[in-house]
């Protein structure tokens, strides 16, 4: 596949993307394959993977492979924290609020490595929250927060090393378009999110 | 790809406006006054060239969004309508004319009225929408327009298409003239 082709190919997987079903498992698949989807499948999700591997795609192969490992870490340990029933209350918002600055480092092309790692663990924490299935048995659980973590896992390692590749300068305009994009996209529904609780209560 | 970007049409609100991925795409493209000012922005950012070719489409969602979030919070701005009619006279007449100010005044101009639109769009979004499906609907198609405008405006390179697109921009003038006097 030419690189241009890949890189118009992420907002196209952005549009793939279903809406959020309150964490409901998807009907028919379980186990770790649910697990492994449902880490796709959720929008905010997906866009903060997007975010974070496109600026960790910035950075060089040793600080690029040290940020993924951050966030591998991270995620695990929120991943275990969630298979004991760990609160998530606040993740969703704290993940959306990371991608949104996720973006703007993105739009700047300004990716101090620090930074983009210190982000990546609360990414991976948010994400690992926020990624507990509801359903009944303590092993489906298990198993789809495995399943949510080696999606999440791949997913980024994937994006990073493909946006690595794709740093011609047309590339990198395609890049901090998309970070316009997902900035703008956390903004808005941060703001509808704190007027419909406001409204809703 | 098309197929795999439609998204379940069962979120609607009670006023029968779509509040899901399509309800969010389809938002700004319903309002000429809308489009036609985001299609000026592109096609000023190809008249300049670059870097505003991706400066100018870059600055817009991002003011837009900050606006739009103070319109879903219910903050108070003025003359909403107003600046949006003039944004698309000012975007307008600056394609037409060919102008080419400096590249932070073209910048500072696109946010500002990128302030009208976003609490415009804001406003109007309901509230209890399937929010991230919803917005990325909306910042996709306004970048879609952005687009368009770039598209036609890559015509610039040509001598006719120059002229086409410095006729476009008189056209998106004239409408945003007839929306501010009230003919539009």
């Amino acid at each position: 596949m030419k690189k241009r082709t890949a890189l118009a190919l992420f907002p196209v997987l952005l549009l793939t993307t279903v809406p959020v079903f309150a964490h409901s498992p998807i009907m028919g698949i379980g186990g770790v394959t649910g697990g492994i989807l449902h880490a796709l499948l959720i929008p905010e999700h997906g866009m903060s993977l997007l975010a974070l591997g496109l600026a960790l795609g910035q950075l060089e192969k040793s600080e690029r492979r040290t940020g993924i490992l951050i966030f591998v870490a991270a995620l695990t340990c929120a991943l275990v924290a969630a298979a004991f029933a760990v609160g998530e209350a606040l993740a969703a918002d704290v993940l959306l609020a990371t991608t949104g600055i996720l973006g703007l480092l993105i739009v700047t092309l300004w990716t101090p490595a620090y930074l983009v790692w210190a982000l990546a663990a609360i990414v991976g924490m948010t994400i690992g929250l926020d990624s507990r299935p509801e359903v009944a048995s303590n092993g489906e659980v298990i198993q789809m927060l495995l399943g949510s973590g080696l999606g999440a896992a791949i997913c980024l390692a994937i994006v990073a090393e493909v946006s690595f590749l794709l740093r011609s300068n047309a590339q990198r305009i395609v890049a901090r378009v998309v970070g316009s994009w997902i900035t703008a996209i956390a903004i808005l529904v941060l703001s509808l999110r704190i007027v419909t609780q406001m409204t809703v209560g | 790809m098309s197929a795999f970007a439609s998204a379940p049409a069962f979120a609607h609100s009670e006023q029968g406006a779509a509040i899901d991925f399509w309800g969010g795409f389809t938002h700004p493209i319903f309002g000429l006054d809308h489009v036609i000012a985001m299609v000026a922005v592109g096609l000023w950012g190809a008249f300049l060239g670059p870097p505003a070719i991706w400066l100018l489409p870059v600055v817009f969602p991002l003011v837009m969004a900050v606006a739009g979030a103070l319109g879903v919070l219910g903050m108070p701005l003025h003359g909403v309508e107003t600046g949006i009619a003039l944004s698309a006279i000012m975007l307008g007449a600056m394609v037409a004319g060919a102008v080419k100010p400096p590249l932070w005044i073209a910048a500072v101009l696109v946010g500002a009225f990128a302030v009208f639109h976003g609490y415009a769009h804001g406003a109007e979004l309901p509230v209890g929408a399937d929010a991230i499906a919803f917005s990325m609907g909306f910042v996709i198609a306004t970048g879609m327009l952005h687009l368009c405008g770039i598209a036609f405006g890559a015509l610039s390179h040509w001598r006719e298409g120059r002229i086409a697109v410095r006729v476009a921009g008189v056209v998106i003038a004239l409408i945003g003239l007839g929306y501010l006097t009230g003919f539009a």
